[in-house]
């Protein structure tokens, strides 16, 4: 188990200090929380259904039909429609549906006339409007970013991961396997990111499922974008390496990984936080770009970069969707720029320069 | 360091994007030549109804075969008693008897002015090529001259003007053959403007003269007489000869054209015979009578005095220096601005400036074609007045972009149009592959039809608009079938499909399971990005019938292979359909296009396929559709000659192939739509009942006097029109 260094502990305790930075962090946190109970607060399936002295919680779990609650269809309950008829119908039945009463997938062609863009609206419950297809754009929203930021937070750990792996080896072992790794990686730095990505992912093999989809285009873009994060690895690795307690670690008798992983790493940590909260929003903004470009995530997963491409086409027709994905995406990105913004002064070497 | 990579994250989607739109511009619409059938023939900017330009080649390819194949059976039929014969006069100097050469070996008159190497290919093909005296011209033809038809243009039209047109990319060429010549700027040179032998009339099932002022069907319902128009000239001043007909074979057949579509279609297997009488009179005879005849023969002359004869340099030297045309209009090397624009110039003394059918039209003074590369950009132009004419098929152009009380149209400067045509629509259906489990089964076939929600997406989506198609061959006139409905949809009669195939049970999720505990579920596939929001509409309905459908939207490309290795389950396509007598059923629907034994080899004593049969890819048989009756009714109709048994013979197939449930129809566009400047007039009808594009038979005048009204109306805020200018033709409403 990697101890904190408690030099990296004050820089944590700083880091509260710091209470834009801090709040911004608490904020990003809950919303992230938020969107993983998304169902509970947006979705199609009602809360909490009493039918003849039964309760339903139909949120989590199997569809219930519509012949369960009496009605005369075999497919998936509409509770909308249901808790209009029983308060209709008067007879001690009741629906309690979530805030939002949509999910991401569907298209809520009940009202009359609606073709797609129907404007915000309280009645409907249509907070931010619908899209071409009459989905709802909050809930494509809340969904999408629970997809972005999940994903974001994989590319994270995997990018860090073979970075961590690859700049501790070319910087602990330094010499010929130093110069080797780093010619490699600067040439695999050249290959343009987002072209290789694209071309990847358009000839990835049709017949593959999402969920397969989705990872395997989480892969490509690790595969292109871990080389950035080595240098910083590499160049930690050096300066720690070449300190005392390192050399002391080496007279005792330790090994090259428990001195990696025991003496180095914890050091170096500060240099991965620091980054971390850019590497979030480079990859929300690159996953946002690929949806926009029709290269990113199948259709009809709830995403904001189709919401954008839908926004853009219609900026007259449909101002709800530009103005909210925007302020979505804009919101998103200042909060995780403000926690980069307090991580970096929190782990800024110069306030806690120490002498040797 | 994080400044750098905020900005490379920032600036990289940014570039990718730039990058990606270049890339993802349509290219120029590949138009195949009128004859192939493939030609899509929708509106210029209406990109909503761009038909996969790989499927209309692949059809060109496969209509090339099927001639080919069909051609080898005639022969084996009855051909060889006509070869023996044929050997026979050839025994002896074939020039001589086919009239070619004179007894002294010297050319017959009406050929004195070939290069040798156009003779010898004559003399080598005499028996294609022959001339015969004035007075073998059978007696008892019924010569025809179309005054029996009306008109379609407008006396009211005025010449002048420039009509201000734009084109999706330079063309890359001004050859109308050849490499890179089939682009979207070649109706402009070609297809809506030089005149062939006739023409079929846009209104009716007949004809009206074009350079031959009177034709003829022969006996043999094969061969088609001419008489040329003697005015008939070619922009350069030349007289339009016998000879020229000739002379089109020689230039078709030729290697150096590069052009083997056409070296194919033009080849001795489909015209078998062209016969020169006198300088005004030719036939052309066809391998097989066909109730179009006339049409399919009527030829474009090629100008021999141009070209003398082909060699190696026919591309480079021809590449920028278009052929004379009979055609209104001339590109001339000076009015072309590379990479910018071309202008396309009326000639003032044009041989049929006042000839019937071709009187009033092609009227505009000049016809400038500039490149826009972007589709809004265009519109953004065309609403500042620097284009004529728009197309606004898209629902989004019509209803937000264009509205009725968007101030150009309110105050009358500009002018809304529907039409509504009769023309085949682009096939767009859902295509089952009927050879992959589960979809083999027939009832499951029918559910997956019962649970396709195309009511709501025409209700919702088109807004109405669109209609739903019924057949597989709709918009063929009498040959469409008369009452047959595509199948509603139903949650109920598709529910009980199901489970006539044994998926009877729901799962937790709602979607249906067989006793094996598999799901009910299909992929759906589509190269058509555009159309995403269709199928995400179909899929989620069709939950509610308990189908899972798997969505992928691939390029067009990519989609395009996939099912032309017929490894998809359904996929969603259109192939183009251009105004034909009768619809196709061979390509899509035979067996011999589905599996490669041939013909019954393929079937057992009781009508089911033999296992263990090979899978014929590359062929436009999407559905695996092999039913040993529909393939013998298919071969008779394509043997059948006469029209009425034609018709019947269409209505059954229709009606045999909705029963297979292989083909789900989605729905057609029966109207024109075209937003234009007030300046721009058409006439009374608006066009012709066929016609698909408005720019396609030139009926448009501009008025200049107009043009300037408007023009000072706009510059004061005054309104021209009271009430905003839409208008709607519904003459041929069906």
């Amino acid at each position: 188990m990697i101890q904190i260094n408690p030099l990296t502990l004050k820089k944590l305790r700083r880091f509260r200090s710091i209470k834009r930075g801090f709040w911004s962090f608490i904020i990003l946190l809950l919303l992230y929380c938020f969107s993983l109970a998304g169902e509970l607060f947006v979705n199609k399936r009602a809360l909490l259904v009493s039918y003849k002295g039964d309760f339903y919680f139909p949120t989590y779990g199997d569809q219930i039909r519509g012949k369960q609650f009496g009605l005369d269809y075999d497919y998936e309950t509409d509770y909308r429609t249901l808790k209009k008829k029983f308060e209709q119908e008067n007879l001690g039945n009741w629906v309690i549906m979530p805030i939002i009463p949509y999910d991401p997938y569907e298209m809520d062609y009940t009202q009359d006339e609606s073709t797609g863009f129907s404007p915000p609206s309280w009645e409907t419950r249509h907070f931010c409007g619908t899209d071409k297809t009459e989905r709802d754009v909050f809930a494509r929203l809340l969904y999408g970013f629970r997809i972005a930021m999940t994903f974001s937070l994989g590319y994270l750990f995997l990018t860090y991961l073979i970075a961590v792996a690859a700049g501790s080896v070319m910087g602990y072992l330094g010499g010929k396997t130093d110069m080797l790794g780093l010619r490699l990686v600067e040439i695999w730095a050249n290959v343009p990111f987002l072209y290789m990505v694209i071309i990847l992912v358009s000839v990835m093999p049709g017949w593959w499922g999402v969920g397969w989809q989705v990872s395997s285009l989480l892969f490509i873009m690790v595969l292109f974008s871990w080389t950035g994060m080595t240098y910083y690895i590499r160049a930690a690795v050096y300066k720690e390496k070449a300190r005392d307690y390192v050399s002391a670690a080496k007279v005792i008798g330790a090994g090259p990984l428990r001195i990696i992983f025991r003496h180095l790493l914890p050091n170096v940590i500060s240099t991965l936080v620091t980054f971390a909260p850019f590497t979030i929003a480079a990859a929300i903004s690159s996953i946002t770009a690929l949806d926009f470009l029709g290269y990113g995530l199948p259709p009809p997963t709830p995403s904001w970069g189709e919401l954008l491409k839908q926004a853009v086409g219609n900026l007259k027709t449909a101002p709800w969707i530009v103005i909210s994905t925007v302020t979505a995406l804009v919101l998103t990105l200042t909060l995780v720029t403000f926690v980069g913004e307090a991580v970096r002064e929190a782990f800024d070497p110069k306030k806690f320069s120490t002498y040797e | 360091m994080n400044d750098m990579k905020k900005i490379k994250f920032f600036v990289s989607p940014l570039l990718a994007s730039g990058i990606v739109f270049f890339l993802g511009c349509e290219n120029p619409k590949l138009k195949q030549p009128r004859e192939s059938s493939t030609e899509q023939t929708e509106g210029k900017s209406d990109h909503s109804d761009q038909v996969d330009q790989e499927f209309t080649r692949e059809l060109a390819r496969e209509f090339a075969r099927e001639f080919v194949q069909e051609f080898a059976k005639q022969m084996k039929q009855k051909g060889f008693v006509l070869d023996a014969n044929e050997s026979l006069k050839m025994s002896d100097n074939p020039s001589l008897k086919t009239g070619l050469l004179d007894t002294n070996g010297k050319p017959h008159p009406l050929l004195s002015h070939c290069s040798e190497d156009v003779l010898e290919f004559y003399q080598k093909n005499a028996d294609c090529f022959s001339i015969l005296s004035p007075e073998q011209i059978p007696e008892d033809l019924n010569w025809q001259d179309g005054s029996n038809e009306k008109e379609f243009s407008s006396p009211d039209a005025k010449r002048g003007g420039t009509f201000h047109a734009y084109m999706r990319d330079f063309p890359r060429t001004l050859r109308t053959i050849g490499p890179d010549a089939n682009g979207g700027f070649r109706s402009y040179l070609l297809d809506n403007n030089v005149i062939g032998l006739t023409h079929a009339h846009p209104n009716s099932d007949g004809y009206y003269p074009g350079v031959a002022n009177q034709w003829a069907v022969g006996k043999d319902g094969r061969t088609v007489y001419f008489r040329l128009d003697p005015n008939a000239r070619f922009s350069d001043g030349n007289l339009v000869k016998a000879s020229d007909y000739f002379f089109f074979f020689y230039f078709m057949r030729s290697k150096h054209i590069q052009a083997p579509w056409y070296n194919d279609y033009y080849g001795k297997d489909k015209f078998q015979q062209v016969t020169l009488y006198d300088e005004q009179t030719l036939s052309i005879t066809f391998y097989k009578a066909k109730p179009d005849i006339v049409e399919r023969v009527s030829i474009r002359p090629k100008p021999e005095h141009f070209y003398s004869e082909l060699g190696g340099e026919y591309l480079t030297k021809y590449q920028w220096d278009p052929e004379p045309t009979t055609g209104a209009y001339v590109a001339l090397p000076e009015n072309v601005d590379k990479g910018k624009s071309v202008t396309l110039v009326r000639q003032d003394d044009w041989w049929a400036n006042d000839k019937a059918f071709f009187r009033n039209r092609f009227n505009p003074d000049q016809i400038k074609v500039s490149v826009i590369r972007d589709n809004d950009k265009a519109f953004e132009i065309f609403l500042k007045g620097q284009i004529d004419a728009f197309g606004l098929a898209k629902t989004e152009f019509w209803y937000e972009k264009l509205k009725n009380e968007h101030p150009l149209v309110k105050n009358g400067y500009m002018t809304k149009v529907t039409f509504f045509n009769q023309a085949p629509p682009p096939s767009y259906a859902l295509r089952i592959n009927s050879q992959k489990a589960p979809l083999d089964n027939l009832d499951l076939r029918i559910g997956f039809h019962h649970a396709m929600n195309f009511d709501l997406v025409l209700e919702r989506i088109f807004r109405r608009d669109f209609v739903r198609m019924n057949t597989v061959a709709d918009g063929f006139g009498e040959r469409s079938h008369p009452n047959l409905k595509a199948r509603e949809f139903s949650v109920d009669k598709a529910v009980e499909s199901f489970a006539k195939a044994g998926y009877s049970k729901r799962g937790k999720d709602g979607i249906l399971i067989n006793e094996r505990g598999e799901k009910l579920s299909i992929e759906v596939m589509t190269g058509y990005k555009h159309f995403e929001d269709v199928l995400v509409v179909l899929k989620e309905e069709a939950k509610k019938a308990g189908l899972e459908i798997k969505l992928k939207v691939l390029e067009p490309t990519a989609a395009w292979k996939m099912a032309n290795e017929k490894n998809h389950q359904v996929i969603f396509s259109a192939f183009g359909t251009f105004v034909e007598l009768f619809p196709r059923f061979w390509e899509p629907f035979h067996s011999d296009n589905a599996y490669q034994e041939n013909g019954d080899l393929k079937y057992q004593k009781n009508g089911e396929l033999k296992p263990g049969i090979t899978t014929k890819t590359s062929t436009n048989n999407f559905t695996q559709t092999a039913v040993r009756d529909l393939d013998h009714l298919i071969n008779q109709y394509r043997e059948e000659e006469d029209l009425g048994k034609i018709t019947a013979m269409a209505h059954r197939l229709s009606k045999m192939i909705h029963d297979h449930a292989v083909w789900v129809p989605a729905w057609k566009k029966p109207w024109l739509r075209v937003g234009h400047w007030s300046w721009l007039h058409f006439p009374d009808d608006w066009g012709p009942k066929e016609s698909t594009d408005y720019e396609e038979f030139q009926v448009f005048w501009i008025d200049t006097l107009e043009k300037k009204k408007i023009l000072d109306a706009m510059e004061k805020g005054e309104p021209v029109s009271a009430q905003p200018t839409v208008r709607e033709y519904t003459k041929y409403k069906k």
